[in-house]
C-alpha cells in the first residue's frame, strides 16, 4: 500500500503540474460541469449562503433579504450543489497537498497578515456579490457564459490588482525582511522524508471520503449533489497542483512582471468558451448577470482586496489546504463581506443605485452566435496582448535599471 | 548541516520567510538581494508551496543564478547567486 501510493506520488505529484496544461483541464472540466448541472463553477454565491446560515444560528433569518431571495438560500450547505462543490474543492485541495507533502501547518510570522487578511477578504467579498461572482462566475467560467459583465468585472480587477499592488509593497503593508549576514555553510542534499508517508496514508484517506460521499449520493439519488464533490474535488485538485492563484497571475503582471499563469488563464477561457458555446448551443440555458456599474465597481474592489489579503476567492482555499493557517481570516473575511452587501442590497439601497435597471447582455442573442463567438475571441486576444506587452515594458525596465548595478564591486 | 562536506557552499545572508505567503517570499528575496554585493550567495528558506515558484523564478528573471535547490519536507532552500 505505501510503496503504491509513493509510486503515485512519484508520477504524479512530484513537481508542480504545467499551468497551461491544468487551465486546459479546468477549462473543460468547468465546461462539463455547466453541461451536466446547469450551474457554474462558483464559489462566492455559496460563501453569501454561508453567511446566511450562520446569520441563521444565531436567530436571524436573512432570507427575506432581497439578494438573499435573488440567490436562494434554502437549506443548508449540504443540500445544496453549490454547498458540495465548496466541500469538494477544500477536500480536493487537501488531498493534493497532502500527496505533494505541500501540507505544513504555519502561522504567518507577521501579525499584519491575519488583519490585512480579513480586511481585504472583506473587500472581495463585498466586491465580488456586488458584480454577481468572482474570478470564477464574472471571470474564469463567467466570461465562456457570453454574459458582458464578465467583461466588466474583468476590467475592473485588471484595475483593481494594478491598484492593490501600489497598496502591498507599502511599508504598512510589506513589513521588513530579516536578513542575517555572516558566513554559513550551504544545505547539502537532504533525503529526510520524515513523516513522509502520514501524509501519503491521509491523502488516501481523503480520497476515499471524496469517493463514498459520491457514491451515498448517487445512491440515494441526489446524483446532482455526487456530481458536485467530484468535480470539486477535481478543482480542488487542479488549483493545488498548479497554484492557480488568480491573484498572483494578475498582480505578478503589475508586481515583477511575470504573465505566464495569466496566459495560461486566458488560454482556459478560450478553451472553455468553446465547450460552453456546443452546451448552450445544444439548448443548456446560459448564466447571465446584470452588466452594471456594480459589476466594474465590484472587479475594482475585488480587485484591491485580493492583492492585499495575498489569496482570491479560490486561492485562499487551497492555501489554507497547505495548512497556511492565516488564510482562515480571508475566507471568513469573504463571507462577512459578501453578507454585508446582501444585506446592503435593499437596505443600503446598494442595488438601486448601482445595479437598477442595468440590462442582462448575453452576447448571443445581442451579437448571434457569430457575433458572440468572435468578440469573446478578439476580447481574450486583446488581453493576451497586454499580458504580452506587460512582459515586454518589465524587462526593458528592468534592464535599464540593471546597468548602474554592474559598478558592484566583486566581493 | 554540521557536517562539513567538500566542496561546500558558503553563503553570505540568509532569509528565512517560512510562514510568509505570496508575494512576501519573492518580494523579500528581491529586497534582500539588493542587500548582498554581486557574486555573494544568498539562502532563501521558504515553506510556501507558491513561492517554490515564484522565488527561482523571479531571481533568474532579474539575472541571479539559482544555485540550488534543497528540498527538505515541505521546507525549501534556495542558493541565489547575485549577479
Amino acid at each position: 500500500m505505501g510503496s503504491f501510493l509513493e509510486n503515485i506520488q512519484e508520477r504524479f505529484f512530484r513537481g508542480f503540474w504545467n499551468p497551461f496544461m491544468v487551465l486546459i483541464f479546468a477549462g473543460i472540466f468547468a465546461a462539463f460541469y455547466f453541461g451536466l448541472t446547469g450551474t457554474l463553477w462558483a464559489v462566492t454565491g455559496e460563501f453569501t449562503r454561508w453567511g446566511g446560515n450562520l446569520l441563521q444560528l444565531f436567530g436571524v433569518d436573512p432570507s427575506h433579504w432581497a439578494y438573499y431571495k435573488a440567490i436562494k438560500l434554502q437549506g443548508e450547505p449540504i443540500d445544496r450543489t453549490d454547498g458540495w462543490l465548496v466541500i469538494g474543492m477544500l477536500f480536493g485541495g487537501l488531498l493534493s497537498a497532502l500527496m505533494s507533502q505541500n501540507f505544513k501547518l504555519k502561522m504567518p510570522r507577521q501579525k499584519r497578515r491575519w488583519a490585512w487578511g480579513f480586511v481585504g477578504g472583506l473587500l472581495a467579498g463585498f466586491g465580488t456579490r456586488l458584480a454577481m461572482g468572482c474570478n470564477l462566475a464574472a471571470f474564469f467560467t463567467g466570461l465562456p457564459q457570453f454574459s458582458l459583465h464578465s467583461w466588466l468585472f474583468i476590467a475592473g480587477t485588471a484595475l483593481g490588482t494594478y491598484l492593490g499592488v501600489k497598496l502591498a509593497v507599502l511599508p504598512i503593508f510589506k513589513g521588513q525582511p530579516k536578513v542575517e549576514f555572516g558566513l554559513r555553510p550551504a544545505k547539502a542534499t537532504s533525503p529526510n522524508p520524515n513523516g513522509h508517508r502520514k501524509q501519503l496514508y491521509i491523502g488516501a484517506i481523503v480520497f476515499v471520503i471524496i469517493v463514498l460521499i459520491a457514491i451515498y449520493y448517487f445512491a440515494i439519488g441526489k446524483a446532482m449533489l455526487g456530481f458536485a464533490v467530484l468535480f470539486g474535488g477535481a478543482f480542488g485538485m487542479l488549483i493545488q497542483r498548479g497554484q492557480l492563484c488568480f491573484t498572483s497571475g494578475l498582480r505578478d503582471l503589475w508586481l515583477t512582471g511575470r504573465g505566464t499563469l495569466a496566459k495560461a488563464i486566458i488560454i482556459g477561457m478560450a478553451i472553455q468558451t468553446v465547450g460552453t458555446a456546443i452546451f448552450i448551443f445544444k439548448g443548456a440555458q446560459p448564466v447571465i448577470h446584470w452588466a452594471s456599474l456594480g459589476s466594474l465597481i465590484g472587479g475594482v474592489m475585488f480587485g484591491v482586496g485580493i492583492v492585499i489579503a495575498g489569496g482570491c476567492e479560490t486561492g485562499w482555499m487551497y492555501r489554507l489546504m497547505e495548512g497556511q493557517v492565516q488564510f482562515i481570516s480571508v475566507g471568513l473575511g469573504n463571507v462577512v463581506g459578501a453578507t454585508i452587501l446582501a444585506y446592503s442590497w435593499d437596505h443600503w439601497g446598494v442595488f438601486d443605485a448601482l445595479v437598477k435597471g442595468s440590462p442582462e447582455i448575453n452576447l448571443v442573442s445581442s451579437l448571434g452566435w457569430g457575433g458572440a463567438i468572435v468578440c469573446t475571441g478578439a476580447f481574450l486576444f486583446l488581453l493576451y496582448l497586454l499580458v504580452v506587452w506587460r512582459e515586454k515594458v518589465y524587462s526593458k525596465k528592468m534592464n535599464q535599471a540593471h546597468i548602474p548595478t554592474s559598478k558592484k564591486t566583486t566581493a | 548541516m554540521s557536517i562539513k562536506k567538500q566542496d561546500q557552499v558558503l553563503v553570505s545572508g540568509s532569509l528565512d520567510v517560512r510562514g510568509e505567503s505570496c508575494p512576501y517570499p519573492e518580494l523579500y528575496t528581491l529586497d534582500a538581494i539588493k542587500q548582498l554585493e554581486s557574486g555573494q550567495i544568498l539562502e532563501v528558506i521558504a515553506d510556501c508551496p507558491q513561492s517554490f515558484i515564484n522565488v527561482p523564478e523571479s531571481a533568474e528573471k532579474h539575472g541571479h543564478k539559482v544555485l540550488n535547490t534543497v528540498k527538505n519536507g515541505s521546507t525549501s532552500y534556495f542558493y541565489i547567486q547575485v549577479k
